[in-house]
């Protein structure tokens, strides 16, 4: 079944997250000239999640470009338009995808500026939508953050809700690097008061999302829901007391708050929705331990996809999300039998 | 900058100079490879400069040229700084990457120079996408992506083709066949014939043409150069030369026969171009070793200071991994 | 144009239209009650799967794409199976882990069906020259619609093929050729700057053909020659078969556009209704057989009924078969990650 259709900007300034980065991209595309979006069926269809309706008729083809299915040569084209002066927001449909703009993505964006030791920027942010819960199957549902954020060169940011949705883009948009801003479909449909105007947040600097004090969640995109939902159950229930923090970005990661919140804490479960092994749970449980042993009441604990392909059917797919309860029970386990 | 350059003396001169400089340069290339100079690997142009020079003397110095690892003929013709080349190319400090980058990571900025890259055919899609930018900021440059025949069966190739005919790129397609591809020969692993069909079936205006007379690559890329600036989109240029190297040096080259090596050799671009210039009069035969000698003593002076020059710092190392 | 096809060939391509075309009008009303994620369905294309394969060997092999349906029944791929499948059972084909966009029937001579455009196809080549190499005469097939010809890895794939002579099919089912499809809008639009698609593979020194892929005797036609061909061990063959989309694949998801098929369309204007009426009358390649075949006495209308009621309970069943089946243990999808 198609999803709700709902009208992409509300009353009120709640807006879906969908919502905030179309707002983002119009607002951006509206002061600079020389941003353009290019991808498959970006204009004249507005998206195949309709996340780009409107902009085709606002600011036609010079400005919107509809492409043919050639992802790889559409980045590394767009590649080449960063450093010749233009500023293109690139779509890629699925984050499935990232594998065709790999070369050109690693090769080439990252590793222009510093090759041309300062001569080429490449201002360029890629826009991908990952998210698994539509039974899209195990070509349709990958989120690689963890190979990108692993290249010196790449910024990757993934937002968790339609205000920093807004603010990451127009950052992302300004920034004179490569940058990979990658939204959770699963969460388009979150509503939140966006400001309108000026409203801007650097990208490297991760969020508190809930203040506690006995342990920290580390959460990024959809996850944090999870995280949220699972710390407001930890007091009711087992009256611990949870902070959440939203990464918002990977790379740069904001290790200075990371740290902060451990000193506070004593403890640190990180939630991703990618893969477990050799992916973003790592390098932050390694940084933890690195930087701030003395401070840790127990080991640095993960909880993430678990290592398979994502697979379609509505049972099995549900095994790849960490889940409320999942959160719960492993926070649970971190105080053995201080509960 | 849309002002077409005539072939007149002052040119004709210029192409035997910048053809004779890059050949002078690369020997010197060779034996700074030779002496431990230049870490990993250099991949030189001897004998293939007619390409590059005929096509950069069409171009402004704001239009844009990508290139690949064989490139520094293409460094050179579009202007760069031979003495940067050579300090980029032996790691120094003031090279055109603080040195980190080498033979295949030279960009420059100042002569529209998106870059030699390591990757076959990775250049492509940036040239295209220059050509994309300028067409859209509606500047009147065009963009001009130098690959090999290796290229000739890459599917961004394709892609970047595609899209450029389609959205009528001013980006021309200069493909230098020199008949390898490494140690293979490009007949036996390329399909299709002639080669130019892969341009012609997106409808783009495609030619093979003698990649060792300078003045016929002259002729063919200001036409196309033409119809890029008139919004007409791109051309596909296959220009058949010869590299007298092998893919890098230290390639023994036990895949080139005797025979064909002796075939190029007398149709070297310099000296067909020396002859040609004779004949019309342009320069004396004294007029152009002249030439070669000032050339010479430029760039051996070139490289003298070049090898003088500091490596990069631990500090230069984590320098623009962000701009700011 | 003569049907150059005997009796049994022609009625069996008729049961596989029909068996394609009843299948994916189920599906839609199966997406109403199941709410099967994205899905992409093959009507208006049925003449050219369900004739293809008549020409194949049960040994050959073949790839298709998130379009697979078609060439899936074609095969004889069992119904229920692909039920149970695109519903995520236990008892679907891929047990429940690739639903319908990766619907693999190995028994019929699929490798795999790809969620990406073109992926496929630098598999085809693949498995041409493991069949070369082989040496009985096998050929590989491999489906793909126009958008593929705009992935670079379609072209490395075909130069291959082209250049190491395998015995490869290239497929281009071209559903975005003709007036209706090319309307504004309408996703995914094809965004070729070749004027014919087959320059591209001709450029590659392969042979290619261009058919009207809702005429069954032309398709017929083609490909066995192509198939005969390419046995002989003179390379690769590319064939555009161009339809003219059907209105219901427009939209993003599946719409039920033109109504479920009456086969008095055939011979009876008056049942032709609605916004898509030009479609069913013009070019429904089942509507399209149907009318020329009765012509040809092939079958009595009577019998045509006959043969659809049965088909259209087979299908009942396959749905039947494919609700009723378990829903996997979610456990078992950390399972067979790596071969032994």
């Amino acid at each position: 079944m198609p999803p709700d259709s709902n009208s992409n900007i509300q009353s009120d300034r709640i807006i879906t997250l969908k919502a905030a980065v179309l707002e983002a991209m119009v607002e951006e595309m509206e002061s600079d000239e020389n941003v353009i979006l290019i991808g498959e069926d970006v204009g004249a269809a507005g998206g195949v999640f309709k996340q780009t309706e409107g902009l085709f008729e606002n600011f036609g083809t010079g400005r919107v470009i509809d492409t043919p299915i050639s992802e790889s040569a559409i980045f590394g084209l767009s590649v080449g338009a960063a450093m010749a002066g233009s500023r293109p927001i690139i779509e890629v449909m699925f984050g499935d995808f990232l594998t065709l703009v790999m070369d050109q993505l690693v090769n080439q964006a990252a590793k222009v500026h510093y090759m041309s030791a300062g001569g080429f920027n490449v201002p360029l942010v890629l826009r991908t939508g990952i998210g698994i819960g539509g039974n899209l199957g195990p070509q349709h549902s990958q989120s690689l953050h963890s190979w990108l954020a692993h290249i010196p060169g790449l910024k990757v940011v993934m937002p968790s809700s339609a205000n920093d949705a807004k603010g990451l883009f127009k950052a992302a948009v300004r920034d004179n690097n490569p940058v990979i801003f990658m939204e959770d479909r699963m969460i388009y449909n979150l509503v939140e008061h966006v400001p309108t105007g000026e409203h801007v947040i650097p990208l490297g600097s991760a969020a508190v999302k809930r203040k506690g004090v006995e342990i920290t969640i580390f959460a990024i995109s959809r996850a944090v829901h999870t995280a949220l939902a699972a710390a407001e159950i930890l007091l009711e229930e087992e009256n611990i007391s949870t902070e959440v923090v939203d990464l918002r970005t990977l790379a740069p990661l904001d290790i200075k708050t990371i740290i902060s919140s451990v000193n506070k804490t004593g403890r640190a479960l990180v939630l991703d929705g990618g893969h477990q092994s050799f992916g973003i749970t790592g390098e932050i449980a390694a940084t933890i331990g690195e930087l701030t042993f003395d401070y840790l009441d127990a080991p640095v604990m993960r909880l993430a996809a678990p290592d398979i392909p994502v697979p379609y059917g509505p049972s099995l797919e549900s095994m790849m999300v960490p889940s409320v309860d999942q959160v719960v029970a492993k926070v649970l386990t971190m105080f053995g039998g201080s509960v | 900058m849309t002002m077409a350059p005539k072939l007149n003396k002052a040119k004709s001169i210029e192409l035997y100079r910048d053809m004779v400089t890059i050949r002078t340069f690369e020997e010197e290339v060779r034996k700074m490879f030779s002496a431990g100079l230049a870490p990993g690997l250099v991949h030189l142009y001897s004998g293939q400069e007619a390409v590059g020079v005929g096509t950069c003397a069409v171009l402004s110095a704001d239009d844009y040229i990508a290139s690949h690892h064989r490139g520094h003929g293409h460094c050179i013709a579009k202007g760069g700084d031979i003495t940067r080349l050579f300090a980029e190319i032996i790691g120094r400090r003031p090279g055109y990457s603080l040195g980190r980058g080498g033979s295949m990571h030279i960009h420059d900025p100042e002569t529209g120079n998106l870059g030699t890259n390591g990757i076959v055919g990775g250049s492509v899609p940036l040239a295209t996408g220059a050509a994309l930018s300028a067409k859209l900021r509606g500047t009147g440059q065009v963009a001009v992506s130098f690959f090999g025949d290796g290229v000739l069966n890459q599917g961004i190739l394709f892609e970047s083709m595609n899209m450029a005919a389609l959205w009528s790129l001013p980006v021309v397609f200069v493909c230098e066949n020199n008949g390898y591809g490494e140690f293979t020969e490009i007949d036996d692993v390329t399909a299709g014939r002639p080669y130019s069909k892969r341009g012609e079936a997106f409808d783009i205006p495609s030619g093979k043409y003698d990649g060792m007379d300078v003045l016929v690559v002259f002729d063919a890329v200001s036409k196309a150069v033409e119809r890029a600036r008139k919004g007409d989109g791109p051309s596909f240029l296959i220009f058949d030369t010869y590299r007298y190297s092998g893919h890098s040096v230290g390639d023994k080259q036990e895949y080139k026969d005797e025979k064909e090596r002796q075939l190029w050799e007398s149709r070297d671009p310099i000296q067909k171009m020396a002859k040609a210039m004779a004949d019309m009069k342009l320069a004396s035969k004294r007029d152009l070793e002249k030439m070669d000698e000032e050339i010479s003593a430029t760039v051996v002076a070139a490289a003298k200071e070049a090898r003088k020059m500091p490596a990069p710092g631990a500090d230069d190392l984590t320098r623009h991994i962000y701009a700011p | 144009m003569t049907n150059n096809l005997n009796m049994a060939q022609n009625l069996a391509i008729l049961d596989r239209m029909l068996l394609i075309r009843r299948f994916e009008e189920m599906l839609i009303d199966l997406d109403q009650d199941h709410d099967f994620g994205h899905y992409h369905l093959y009507i208006g294309e049925e003449a050219t799967g369900a004739t293809v394969v008549e020409s194949l060997r049960p040994t050959d092999l073949l790839l298709t794409t998130w379009r697979n349906h078609g060439h899936l029944l074609a095969r004889s791929a069992d119904p229920g199976r692909m039920v149970a499948e695109i519903l995520g059972r236990v008892d679907g084909y891929n047990k429940g882990r690739g639903g319908t966009l990766h619907l693999t029937v190995r028994e019929a001579g699929f490798l795999s069906t790809s969620g990406l455009v073109g992926g496929a196809v630098g598999l085809a080549a693949g498995a041409g020259f493991a069949l070369k190499q082989a040496g009985e005469g096998n050929i590989c097939v491999v489906f793909f619609g126009d958008g593929s010809l705009e992935e670079g890895v379609v072209f490395e794939a075909m130069n291959l093929a082209s250049l190491w002579s395998l015995p490869v099919l290239f497929m281009c089912e071209n559903n975005n050729s003709g007036a209706i499809s090319a309307q504004e809008g309408g996703f995914p639009s094809s965004e070729i700057a070749a004027s014919q698609i087959s320059d591209i593979p001709k450029s590659l020194n392969i042979k290619s053909k261009l058919v009207d892929g809702a005429d069954v005797a032309a398709v017929h036609a083609v490909v066995t020659e192509a198939v005969s061909n390419i046995r002989s061990g003179n390379g690769p063959v590319f064939i555009e078969a161009y339809s003219e989309r059907w209105p219901g694949s427009r939209p993003l998801w599946p719409e039920q556009a033109t109504g479920v098929t009456q086969l008095e369309a055939a011979w009876d204007q008056t049942v032709i209704t609605g916004e898509h009426a030009d479609w069913v009358r013009k070019f429904d390649p089942i509507i399209r057989f149907i009318r020329s075949q009765l012509e040809a006495g092939l079958f009595s209308k009577d019998e045509l009924f006959d043969r659809d009621r049965k088909i259209q309970n087979q299908v009942i069943e396959a749905r039947a078969f494919g609700e009723a089946s378990a829903l996997p243990d979610p456990q078992s999808a950390l399972d067979g990650v790596f071969a032994a």
